[in-house]
């Protein structure tokens, strides 16, 4: 039993119908003979049930089948394929810098580490499973030379890849042991993606000579400049592979 | 488990009502209920109390929707490290302004918000809200008084003043 004059903890309890009968009838006979309480009560009634009523429509919304439980259950049994890639994730931190941390002993050439894996595995994350989500996207005016310079000032400028059909499509930044990387992914109307990478060559400023390599179905362009690594990444034996390789000039 | 998800559907559009408040954006109130809905199904047997299935899944989906508002902040400043500006979050669109009420309410702070729409809209019960947020029943209250005292002077400004506050 409540005591009288009720709290203000009471009349909110009131409101909210978490009085028993009897507080709740104690209660009205004293907001009956308490006309400015009352009014404060009934101002709180109010928004109670405006917000009730603008909130309604909220749950009218057409379902969204992404959420149906029995979809989630599905998603739930191929989640262990995605921890995996997470994992991922963490490889293009650690195998940039080759376990320098505890493997450091063996560190003495760098160049055994082969050049710009981080771009391939990047390609992997970010072009083929779409694992990590863009930064930026191009939209029609497509500016993405000016986001890129936002990060790398001093970098290459994009290549123009619009006559093979490729043109910039999304942007993403990452995190490397070497400093901070962009990835541009071009695509074409094909949906095939091409890759352009950039970061700093690291704290030995290990700089590339202009290359090429392939690993695992992929196939890399490299080079330095302006003071930071790049790379280029597409799949092996497409088209795009072939147009990088013999005419991208840089 | 099918007696499980026809319970779920019933709550989902609940859900979804309350991820939209919190995050005033349709499609990330949406990724928000999977997330929610991913980790409720996962830890379904060790973690799940006899109470009501809908203050639990309340609870997970106020959870989450903290944890995901302080990892995109600590993005916002990394990319704010980076360039110097802020532009990592888009500018909040608010959809749905359709009464003063509404409008004030979502200018409201996210617990009380997320206070309001446990007790005044659906219905739990002081004890249940005290559970969400891990705290005694009486700071419940004095916190839901607060949040009343907040979206009635709100609503009052709306109404008398609209365009002064804008300004500010």
């Amino acid at each position: 039993m409540i005591s009288m004059p009720p709290s203000e903890r009471d009349l909110h309890a009131y409101v909210d119908h978490q009085l028993s009968e009897d507080d709740r009838r104690l209660v009205e006979t004293f907001l009956a003979s308490h006309t400015d309480i009352a009014a404060q009560v009934r101002a709180w009634q109010q928004d109670a049930q405006q917000l009730r009523a603008a909130l309604s429509g909220a749950l009218q919304q057409p379902a969204n089948p992404a959420l149906d439980p029995a979809m989630i259950r599905q998603r739930l049994k191929r989640q262990s394929r995605r921890h995996l890639a997470s994992a991922a994730v963490l490889l293009i931190a650690v195998s940039v810098g080759g376990f320098s941390g505890w493997q450091a002993r063996e560190m003495t050439f760098v160049s055994t580490q082969l050049p710009m894996t981080d771009a391939l595995q990047a390609y992997r994350l970010i072009a083929q499973q779409g694992i990590l989500p863009a930064d930026y996207k191009a939209g029609d005016d497509g500016d993405m030379q000016g986001w890129l310079d936002r990060y790398f000032t001093q970098a290459n400028r994009l290549p123009d890849l619009s006559g093979a059909g490729f043109k910039p499509a999304s942007g993403r930044l990452l995190s490397t042991e070497q400093g901070p990387a962009a990835m541009v992914v071009y695509e074409n109307q094909g949906g095939q993606k091409i890759s352009f990478y950039v970061r700093p060559p690291g704290p030995k400023n290990f700089m590339l000579p202009r290359g090429s390599r392939s690993d695992g179905g992929l196939q890399a362009e490299y080079w330095s400049g302006g003071g930071y690594n790049y790379a280029m990444v597409s799949p092996t034996d497409t088209p795009a592979a072939q147009m990088l390789r013999q005419t991208v000039q840089f | 488990m099918n007696d499980i998800d026809e319970q779920l559907r019933e709550i989902i559009p609940r859900l979804r009502r309350f991820a939209l408040s919190l995050t005033r954006n349709s499609s990330s109130a949406d990724d928000l209920v999977q997330a929610s809905l991913e980790r409720a199904l996962s830890s379904w047997g060790d973690k799940r109390a006899d109470g009501d299935l809908r203050a639990w899944l309340f609870s997970i989906l106020y959870r989450q929707f903290l944890d995901a508002h302080r990892r995109s902040r600590r993005y916002a400043r990394m990319l704010e490290f980076f360039t110097g500006r802020d532009d990592a979050q888009p500018s909040v669109e608010r959809t749905v302004i359709a009464q003063s009420t509404l409008a004030a309410f979502d200018r409201l702070p996210t617990e009380q918000r997320a206070l309001l729409l446990w007790v005044s809209v659906e219905g739990l019960s002081y004890k249940e809200v005290a559970e969400i947020l891990d705290v005694p029943t009486g700071t419940v209250m004095s916190r839901l008084s607060r949040a009343r005292q907040a979206l009635r002077q709100l609503s009052d400004g709306e109404i008398t003043r609209p365009a002064l506050r804008r300004l500010k």
